[in-house]
């Protein structure tokens, strides 16, 4: 029982990041591969915040989502200019430069050794000390996440960003500021990621800069696109799926280093298998050029 | 541009409420003249006048600001979005906050309905664009330009490989365009329909301006037909 | 002065590894004219061959380090036949070729990852000390050296094989039009899949050589990506030469740009410079191909 809580925890953490990267990659057509970078504000904030500043768990996430969304917004206006490869170059780019952030400015995030002892969320007294509370709290975010990302996509806006999508010169003949809707999307995703961090964060009590590289997001990457993109509900498969991978894979009797290892080989497979025969991925309305 | 001077040095003026047809053998760069003009392809030079005021160059959305719209000679939908969809589009709100937080109200749809019911493709509107035939899609790129309602159309090829039926549709639609006051600018080939629908008539070949006229002189000067036949 | 000196002497040696780099990224580029992610990892295959065929099975340089240049050619070539040629023939589009590049990258990453551990590990023999050498008041060690050369050597193969060859000819044909080149009767799955083997050989000799000088451990492929891509990129995406001079640019660049601050800055001042030629040049110094 204690294990399966683990697990949906995971599930849930891994689930909100793909259903945020989803509208991007998605419904917009950004192939973004620094999903992670943003995964690691919202970690390091509610890090930072709590461990060293002695900051209620619930202001970390807001100052998370703060950064996040305006490192996004200034990733997205710096990335602007580039098409289609050049972008995806770029974004592994910036992953990488926060990533050496997370590992070198050692004053402010301790560097490799990573930060322990980070405590559990308490609001208004309740203390979501044991797994149990906290996969209730995650829940919860979950839940929300997806209406939010569900109204998104059924307004106007989730229009546009489809149109976007299917031909951004000819939806800006049209009369709109793409490069607008692009930023939009771009830092409700990475907002999203700082929420899902946070909760990481407090959850695993450590975090270290190694769950925030480009490997990392890649794999965000894949839910999205095993799942399926343009899909919600794909995201949420997707996230199991992989979640629950190398679970099974450790179950087989793979030792932890092997098994990581392993579960990269696999998503490395799933995703070129799925380029050459299935690029809607389990559950998507997109197939993928 | 460098390479091969597609538009060189070319100065032409649409009058409001006419239908000004720009035609001329392959390659002339009529296509590249829109393109150019709907800022798709950078400008090397030059001057856009509408309504009076002066631009170096125009940016994609400031077109429609403009009341600038362009149909492709390709058909750029979007393929995976429904009729429905590719049109509702065109009629919400373009700014970002307003989009998030409405979704389309009913007078947008009743609108939606009497321009594809205009097109003839309201029982189509649930079908994906890129499932639909040549013909309906062509409509489609239509139907977008009467959701813009704008007053400056720029109507590349719309009539190729079109039915008879849907031809006669098209210039329908035109000349209801041309009686509510619009400027209509149509890029053909068809010469008939050129003869019938045009109040002026630019002829191009090799990036410059070969002839101008009524349709019924140009159409009979000896340089235009001996471009044609050179090509 | 010494510094200066040292710094400009860094550079040099890192240019010379990026342009090897980037030759063999801007030959599969010009001819398939997608980002190939996982061109980084086949790099890191050639560093791994040796390591297997020399300090595992103690086979002598001579011999290994060819067979791993091979090897590396050889899974670039396989990419391409099973799974890029594939993808071309579906006409699809640059964006799912460059996805499933980096499920490639993923893939070779981590099966070098599980046969040889995670662990950094030491290319060069660990009982003969590298042999320095002390030029105009700077330290440049043998294989550095052998780098330098073999970066122009490359680079005079490559002008030589495209220019002069019949293969040459080919490549240059279908980098212009795929279509038509098959029209006048290339076989252009074979000749591509054989620049496929030509460009991961060469990024098999560059992995070696970087091997040799810093280690060897498997996540080394994102970065050798990256430089190659930043220095084909600001160099003219497809154009060898290119290739070259940016990579020479992107070395000075990182190494004087690092000179106050910690190295590990490096790839910032790498994302800086082609943000900065995206902006202001995006054609690069030198005129690449144009992309599909």
């Amino acid at each position: 029982m204690p294990y399966l809580i683990h697990i949906l925890i995971l599930f849930c953490i891994y689930a909100i990041l793909a259903l945020g990267l989803n509208l991007v990659v998605g419904y917009t057509g950004l192939v973004s591969i620094m999903h992670a970078a943003f995964f690691g504000v919202g970690a390091y904030a509610t890090a930072i915040l709590t461990v060293d500043y002695h900051a209620n768990f619930f202001l970390s996430v807001f100052v998370g989502m703060v950064v996040a969304g305006a490192l996004a917004y200034l990733t997205g206006r710096i990335l602007r200019g580039l098409s289609w490869d050049y972008y995806v170059l770029g974004t592994v780019g910036v992953n990488l430069i926060l990533f050496g952030i997370f590992t070198n400015w050692g004053s402010l995030t301790r560097g490799p050794l990573g930060i322990p002892g980070i405590p559990r969320p308490v609001l208004f007294g309740i203390h979501f000390a044991t797994n149990g509370q906290f996969l209730f709290l995650c829940f919860l975010v979950l839940v929300a996440v997806y209406f939010l990302c569900r109204f998104i996509v059924r307004s106007s806006f989730g229009r546009v960003l489809k149109a976007i999508r299917g031909d951004e010169k000819a939806i800006a003949i049209f009369g709109y500021h793409t490069l607008h809707y692009k930023l939009a999307v771009f830092s409700i995703a990475a907002i999203f990621a700082a929420v899902a961090g946070s909760l990481f964060a407090s959850y695993l009590t450590f975090i270290a800069p190694s769950s925030f590289d480009v490997m990392a997001s890649a794999f965000i990457f894949s839910i999205v696109i095993l799942g399926g993109a343009a899909n919600l509900n794909g995201s949420l498969v997707g996230a199991l799926v992989l979640t629950i991978l190398p679970e099974a894979l450790r179950f087989i009797g793979f030792s932890e280093d092997i098994a990581a290892q392993m579960r990269q080989l696999v998503y490395g497979l799933l995703l070129v298998l799925l380029m050459l025969y299935r690029p809607q991925g389990f559950i998507g309305e997109y197939k993928l050029g | 541009m460098g390479g091969v001077h597609a538009v060189d040095d070319l100065s032409l003026s649409f009058e409001k409420g006419k239908i000004t047809s720009i035609i001329g053998p392959n390659g002339s760069g009529k296509s590249t003249f829109v393109n150019v003009l709907t800022g798709i392809y950078p400008m090397d030079g030059g001057l856009i006048v509408v309504g009076g005021e002066l631009f170096r160059k125009v940016s994609s959305p400031e077109l429609a600001a403009l009341g600038i719209t362009r149909t492709f000679q390709e058909v750029r939908l979007f393929n995976q979005m429904t009729v429905l969809d590719n049109i509702l589009v065109i009629l919400t709100e373009r700014g970002v906050f307003p989009a998030l937080a409405a979704k389309h109200t009913k007078f947008h749809l009743s609108q939606v309905k009497e321009i594809l019911k205009k097109v003839g493709l309201w029982e189509k509107r649930n079908e994906i664009a890129a499932n639909c035939s040549y013909g309906q899609r062509k409509l489609l790129e239509i139907a977008r330009v009467l959701a813009m309602n704008s007053e400056v159309l720029l109507l590349d090829e719309p009539f190729a490989g079109l039915f008879p039926e849907i031809v006669k549709l098209v210039v329908s639609l035109l000349e209801e365009f041309r009686a509510a006051g619009k400027t209509v600018v149509l890029i053909e080939h068809n010469m008939e329909l050129v003869r019938k629908l045009s109040d002026h008539v630019f002829v191009m070949d090799g990036g410059k301006l070969l002839a101008e006229g009524k349709p019924e002189e140009v159409l009979r000067a000896r340089e235009v037909i001996e471009a044609y036949l050179g090509e | 002065m010494g510094i200066l000196n040292q710094l400009v002497m860094n550079a040099i040696i890192a240019g010379a590894a990026y342009a090897i780099l980037a030759l063999g990224f801007n030959v599969i580029f010009g001819i398939t004219k997608f980002l190939n992610m996982a061109y980084g990892a086949v790099a890191v295959v050639g560093a791994y061959g040796v390591f297997l065929f020399c300090r595992l099975n103690s086979l002598p340089l001579w011999l290994g380090i060819p067979l791993a240049i091979i090897a590396a050619g050889i899974v670039s070539y396989l990419s391409d036949v099973l799974v890029f040629r594939k993808l071309r023939r579906r006409k699809a589009t640059s964006l799912v070729h460059v996805v499933a590049s980096l499920g490639l990258m993923f893939l070779l990453q981590a099966a070098i990852a599980i046969f040889f551990t995670s662990q950094y590990q030491s290319l060069a023999d660990q009982n003969s000390p590298a042999s320095v050498y002390a030029v105009a008041g700077t330290f440049i060690t043998s294989v550095q050296i052998i780098t330098v050369i073999t970066a122009l050597a490359v680079l005079f193969g490559l002008t030589l094989v495209l220019k002069k060859s019949a293969f040459g000819r080919a490549i240059r044909a279908i980098s212009d039009d795929e279509e038509v080149s098959k029209i006048i009767g290339i076989n252009t799955d074979r000749i591509i899949s054989i620049t496929f083997f030509l460009g991961g050989a060469i990024a098999g000799l560059a992995g070696i050589l970087v091997g040799f000088d810093i280690g060897i451990f498997p996540t080394m492929g994102l970065i050798f990506l990256l430089e190659a891509a930043i220095a084909s990129i600001i160099g003219g995406i497809g154009n060898v030469y290119g290739g070259v001079l940016g990579a020479f640019l992107l070395a000075f660049a990182e190494n004087f740009g690092v000179w106050k601050i910690n190295t590990v800055w490096k790839p910032s001042v790498g994302i800086g410079l082609l943000v900065l030629f995206l902006i202001f040049r995006p054609q690069g110094i030198l005129r690449g191909v144009s992309k599909k």
